[in-house]
C-alpha cells in the first residue's frame, strides 16, 4: 500500500519539557488512524509537527513523499489541519470563509469554485453559509471547518478532536463523512480525540501516546485482544496505567 | 494572487461599518470644533468692543469719557450699580465683565492725584479661549488713554507730543535664524510656525497609536480567536500572511492620516483664520507679511523637505508595524492586547509631549541621548530640524530610524517562522505553566 505519512522518530523538546520522544508511526492511502492520549500527552505537539506549524527538534515526517522539514511548503500544499476549539473569522459570511481558505490552496477560479462548491454539499448549512459566522453556534462552526478541511481533497486530513462541540446526531454524521471520504476518495485521516467510542467507529487503526512516548499501535479489535479488553476505553486505561508502572 | 486573497481578508477585517462610522464622525467633530472655535474668537472679539460702564461719579468729566467710549467705536452700555457686592452687580447688570468709576473720580484727578477705577470680569471656565479677551482691558485702555489727553491739554502739549509721550520710541524688530534675517517680531513667528506646525505631530500620534493598535489586533485576534493555525497550515508562506496584514494595517491607517488631515486642518483653519482675520493686525508687522518673513528667514519646507519628512513617516509606520507584530505575537488573550498598547503609547506621548514643549537639542546631554533613543523622537522633531537646517540630527535620525527598523523586523520575522509564533505569550507576574509542572513534579 501507498503510505501518506511516515512519521519517524519525531521528537520535540520545549524549554524544559519533552513533549514528543521519537514517535513514529505510518498512514497508508484511504487509511484512518488515530491518535489517543491523556492531556499532554504530546498528541497536539505531534499533531501541529505534522502539519508544519512546529519545527521538530530531531526525527522527521514524510508527508506524500515531502518532508515536513526540508519541503515544509510542498507538504502544506497536500494536507488540511483542523485544530481544536478552531474559530473562524466573525465578520465574514461563510461562503467567503469558504472562499477566502480555497483562494489559499489554488489560484485558478474554477478549481476555487469547485472547492466551494463542494465544501457547501459537505457542510449541510444551506441558506446559512449566506450569514455572518459571528451567528452561527458552535455546532454549525465545527461543521463549516470540518467542510473546510476535506474540501479542497487533501491527501492528508489532520483532524484534531474532529466532532467536539457537535450534539450527537451531527457526531455521527460527521463520522460517517470521514469514513465515507476515505473509502470512496482515498483520503487519509490523522485524527486526535478523547472519545474512545467515536475512535473505536471511525478508526482504522490507533495510536496510544502517553507523556510524549508512543506507546502501541494498532487496530482496535487487535488492541482489545492483546489487553483482553472490552473496548478501547479499557486498552487505554491498561496502556496508559502499565506504563506508568514501568 | 494568494497575497491578494489575504490581503482582501485583512481589509475586509479592518474596514467594518464600525470603523467607518467612527472615522466619520471624528471628521464631522473637528470641523464642528473648527466652527465652534471660528464662533468663540468672533464672540470674544465683539466683546470687546462692547463695553458696560457703571457711572457713580456723575459728573461732566465721565460723561465727557462715556462720550469718548462710544466715540472709539465701541458698544457702550451704562448701568446703575451701588455698593461692593459685585457677584449681584454683575448679575444685576446682566453683563459679562463692568467697568465702574467709582465715586469721587472726577475730584481726585483735579487734585493731581491718580484716581481710581474697578474692573470686574466674571469667569466662567478655564478653558483658554472663554476669557481670553476681558473686555475692560480695552475700555480703560480708551480712558486711560483720555485722561493722558486731559492732562496733557491742561499742561498745553500738542497731539503729536502726547503721542510721543505714550510712544516715546519705534522699534524695528529683527528676527535671525543661522545666517538670515527679516524684519520681523520673534513672537509673530513663533505664533505663525505654531500654528502651522500644529497638524502634523498630532497626525503622527494619532498615526502611531492607530497603525499598532490595528497590526497588534489583527495579530492576536487571530491567536485569540484561534483561526492563526489554520492560516499557517494553509499552503501560503508566512511571510506573505505577515506582509499581507502589515501592507493592510499601512493602508487603513494611510487612508485614515488622509482623512484625519482633512478633519484638522479644517479645524485648525476654523481656528487660525478667524484669529488672523480677527487680529490680523498683530500677525503682520508694518514692513512685510509673517508669510514672506518666514520666507525670507529660511523657515518654509521645499520640496526635498516634503519628501524628506514623508521618508521618515514612511520609517515610522515601519518601525511601528515591527514593533506591533512582535507585541501581537506574545499576546495570548484579550486583556494582555490592551496592556501592549502601552509601550507604544509610551514611545509616542514622550516624545510628543517633550517636542511641543522644549527643543530637544537644548536639553541636557544625558536626557537628550535618552530622548533621542525613542525612534519616534525624530519624527516628531522632523519639521523643526529641516526648517532651523539642523540636517545632521535629521539625517543622523533617519539613519536611526532605519537601523531600528531592521533589526524589529529582523526579530519580528524570527519571531513569525519560528515555534514562538504559538507558543510564546507573556505571564506578568505569573509562573509559567512549564514552572508550574516541574515544582508540582
Amino acid at each position: 500500500m501507498e503510505k501518506v505519512l511516515e512519521v519517524k522518530e519525531l521528537s520535540k523538546q520545549y524549554t524544559k519539557v519533552l513533549a514528543a520522544d521519537k514517535v513514529s508511526f505510518d498512514i497508508e492511502k484511504g487509511e484512518i488512524f488515530a491518535l489517543i492520549g491523556p492531556n499532554g500527552a504530546g498528541k497536539t505537539t505531534t499533531i501541529r509537527m505534522i502539519s508544519t506549524l512546529l519545527k521538530p527538534t530531531s526525527g522527521d515526517a514524510v508527508v506524500a513523499g515531502n518532508s515536513i522539514v526540508r519541503d515544509a511548503a510542498k507538504v502544506r500544499e497536500c494536507i488540511t489541519y483542523l485544530p481544536d476549539e478552531a474559530g473562524a473569522y466573525k465578520n465574514m459570511t461563510g461562503k467567503s470563509y469558504l472562499r477566502f481558505m480555497a483562494g489559499l490552496f489554488s489560484t485558478d477560479i474554477d478549481t476555487i469554485n469547485r472547492y466551494v462548491e463542494r465544501a457547501e454539499r459537505i457542510c449541510g448549512l444551506g441558506d446559512r453559509l449566506k450569514d455572518k459566522i459571528g451567528t452561527y453556534s458552535r455546532g454549525m462552526i465545527r461543521k463549516l471547518l470540518l467542510a473546510r478541511a476535506v474540501m479542497t481533497e487533501p491527501k492528508l486530513a489532520i483532524l484534531d478532536e474532529p466532532t467536539s462541540g457537535l450534539d450527537v446526531l451531527n457526531a455521527i454524521e460527521i463520522r460517517k463523512m470521514i469514513k465515507q471520504l476515505a473509502a470512496e476518495e482515498g483520503m487519509s485521516f490523522l485524527l486526535s480525540s478523547h472519545n474512545m467510542l467515536e475512535i473505536e467507529f471511525v478508526s482504522d487503526r490507533v495510536g496510544i501516546i502517553s507523556k510524549g512516548h508512543l506507546l502501541v499501535t494498532g487496530r482496535a479489535d487487535e488492541l482489545k485482544q492483546r489487553y483482553s479488553a472490552q473496548n478501547l476505553e479499557e486498552v487505554f486505561e491498561r496502556v496508559v496505567n502499565g506504563n506508568e508502572i514501568l | 494572487m494568494k497575497f491578494f486573497n489575504l490581503l482582501k481578508k485583512e481589509l475586509g477585517e479592518l474596514i467594518t461599518p464600525q470603523t467607518i462610522i467612527s472615522l466619520v464622525a471624528i471628521t464631522a467633530m473637528l470641523m464642528l470644533m473648527g466652527n465652534l472655535m471660528k464662533s468663540t474668537i468672533k464672540e470674544a472679539v465683539e466683546n470687546e468692543y462692547s463695553i458696560t460702564l457703571s457711572d457713580r461719579d456723575d459728573t461732566e468729566f465721565t460723561h465727557k469719557l462715556a462720550k469718548a467710549l462710544e466715540a472709539s467705536g465701541a458698544k457702550l452700555k451704562t448701568v446703575d450699580t451701588s455698593g461692593d457686592d459685585y457677584s449681584a452687580i454683575l448679575k444685576d447688570a446682566d453683563a459679562e465683565s463692568l467697568v465702574i468709576i467709582p465715586e469721587g473720580f472726577t475730584e481726585k484727578l483735579e487734585n493731581g492725584e491718580r484716581p481710581e477705577i474697578i474692573s470686574v470680569a466674571g469667569m466662567k471656565s478655564a478653558a483658554a479661549m472663554s476669557n481670553v479677551m476681558n473686555s475692560n482691558s480695552g475700555a480703560i485702555g480708551l480712558i486711560s488713554d483720555c485722561i493722558s489727553a486731559t492732562f496733557a491739554e491742561k499742561a498745553g502739549l500738542t497731539a503729536e507730543q502726547v503721542e510721543l509721550l505714550q510712544l516715546p520710541v519705534d522699534v524695528t524688530e529683527q528676527t535671525v535664524v543661522k545666517d538670515k534675517n527679516a524684519p520681523v517680531s520673534t513672537s509673530s513667528v513663533m505664533s505663525s510656525l505654531m500654528m502651522k506646525n500644529m497638524i502634523l505631530p498630532i497626525i503622527v500620534f494619532i498615526l502611531i497609536m492607530f497603525t499598532s493598535n490595528m497590526l497588534m489586533s489583527a495579530i492576536s485576534n487571530e491567536k485569540i480567536d484561534k483561526t492563526l493555525e489554520t492560516l499557517l497550515s494553509a499552503p501560503v508562506s508566512r511571510t506573505a500572511i505577515l506582509g499581507a496584514k502589515m501592507l493592510a494595517a499601512a493602508i487603513i491607517a494611510l487612508l485614515n492620516a488622509v482623512v484625519y488631515m482633512f478633519g484638522f486642518s479644517s479645524f485648525m483653519t476654523g481656528a487660525t483664520d478667524s484669529v488672523t482675520e480677527e487680529m490680523g493686525t498683530q500677525l503682520v508687522t508694518q514692513y512685510i507679511s509673517v508669510d514672506e518673513a518666514l520666507e525670507r528667514l529660511g523657515l518654509t519646507l521645499g520640496v526635498t523637505d516634503y519628501i524628506l519628512i514623508g521618508a521618515q513617516l514612511f520609517l515610522t509606520i515601519m518601525i511601528c508595524l515591527s514593533v506591533s507584530l512582535m507585541l501581537g505575537a506574545l499576546v495570548s488573550d484579550s486583556k494582555q492586547s490592551q496592556t501592549m498598547m502601552m509601550p507604544m503609547m509610551i514611545m509616542a506621548m514622550v516624545p510628543y509631549l517633550i517636542s511641543m514643549m522644549a527643543d530637544i537639542n537644548t536639553l541636557p546631554t544625558a536626557i537628550k541621548l535618552i530622548v533621542y533613543a525613542i525612534p519616534f523622537t525624530h519624527t516628531f522633531s522632523a519639521v523643526n530640524n529641516l526648517m532651523f537646517g539642523n540636517y545632521t540630527i535629521f539625517v543622523g535620525g533617519l539613519i536611526y530610524q532605519f537601523i531600528v527598523f531592521a533589526i524589529c523586523m529582523f526579530f519580528a520575522l524570527r519571531l513569525f517562522n519560528s515555534d514562538k509564533i504559538l507558543t510564546a505569550s507573556l505571564n506578568f507576574g505569573q509562573k509559567s505553566k512549564f514552572k508550574k509542572r516541574a515544582d508540582n513534579e
